[in-house]
């Protein structure tokens, strides 16, 4: 059986989200219809085969770059996707100053940077896991993200404290509690702070119209 | 509420597409079809707007506030009334014009260098 022209490329619109069908469907159709009445008299079967190759390319770069405007619009993850892109590299940077700085106190035995490089672990570990957890649980429930910095922030920075405490004492020579104690106190303060400074700065979250 | 005027100059450079369809609708409402018959003949059949394009650039200019759909139909004897026609605002204007001005610059800068030939006004 032949299918019609426009019935292919009704089903050629299903490629867009939903909205953008809902609102614009009906003029995309009756603007191929103009197309291929107008390719159909002057060119024959060349401009018609033409205007599917000219369709089916226009589907494939404006598809995707809608479906990409949609996500990018209510999802808060997607929108400050180039802030989190530069969070993770700024923690990466981060990382690698505190190795750096370690293996030079080890080195060398020089307490101060010692401690200073135990803080550094402390902010990055404590920030990639915490941080981590925060934006998921942002994304996934409707809770107060503060009350997710705060609680979250609570247990990582503890569960790693205890861990470092745990495994640490036996595998480092050079193992001091009260800098690794200092390290994570100063973590928590700083990630909480972030995150305070940001709820301030982004307002109250807005609430759903969503029954 | 009062809505925030953005400078036209903030929304420079345009997109080629975005540009032909401004162009094409400064000489009055059209609709989709009409836009792309439009840019195509500006364009000695260049560019040729797809349907994903086309309606992805109005669906953009809308929310600018470039463009506004038209409250006027034509005249539903001569046309489809079904069809809907767009129209440029002012501020859509003022964006052309900002864009017009800085091609017409790179097209001084460009024959001051000899790259093109100076047009005789």
């Amino acid at each position: 059986m032949k299918m019609p022209p426009q019935r292919l490329f009704q089903m050629a619109l299903f490629a867009y989200p939903r909205e953008f069908r809902y609102e614009y469907g009906k003029q995309m159709e009756q603007f191929f219809r103009d197309c291929y009445r107008a390719e159909k008299m002057n060119r024959g079967r060349l401009g018609v085969g033409g205007l599917w190759l000219r369709t089916i390319l226009d589907l494939a770069r404006a598809a995707p770059r809608e479906h990409l405007e949609n996500l990018g619009k209510d999802n808060p993850i997607m929108k400050n996707l180039g802030k989190n892109a530069l969070a993770l590299l700024g923690s990466i940077v981060l990382i690698v100053i505190a190795f750096l700085l370690l293996s030079y106190g080890r080195k060398h035995e020089i307490s101060t940077i010692l401690i200073f490089g135990r803080t550094l672990d402390a902010l990055t570990t404590a920030g990639i896991v915490g941080n981590l957890i925060i934006f998921l649980l942002m994304a996934i429930t409707r809770l107060n993200p503060l009350r997710i910095a705060l609680w979250t922030l609570l247990v990582v920075n503890g569960a790693l404290l205890l861990v470092t405490i745990a495994v640490g004492s036996k595998v480092d020579p050079s193992f001091s509690l009260g800098g690794v104690m200092l390290g994570y106190v100063v973590s928590f303060l700083f990630w909480f702070s972030l995150h305070w400074i940001w709820s301030k700065a982004s307002g109250p979250r807005p609430v759903s119209n969503e029954s | 509420m009062v809505k925030k005027q953005i400078d036209p100059e903030a929304l420079l450079p345009l997109r080629p597409s975005v540009f032909h369809i401004l162009m094409a609708l400064s000489d009055g409402d059209l609709h989709g079809y009409g836009i792309m018959q439009e840019v195509a003949e500006h364009t000695d059949g260049q560019i040729k707007l797809g349907p994903g394009t086309l309606y992805g650039a109005i669906k953009r200019l809308l929310s600018e506030r470039l463009i506004v759909e038209a409250d006027e139909r034509p005249d539903p004897e001569l046309d489809d009334e079904r069809r809907r026609y767009y129209r440029l605002t002012d501020f859509g204007q003022k964006v052309l014009r900002a864009e017009v001005q800085r091609i017409s610059k790179m097209v001084s800068v460009a024959q001051r260098k000899r790259l093109i030939p100076k047009t005789r006004s």
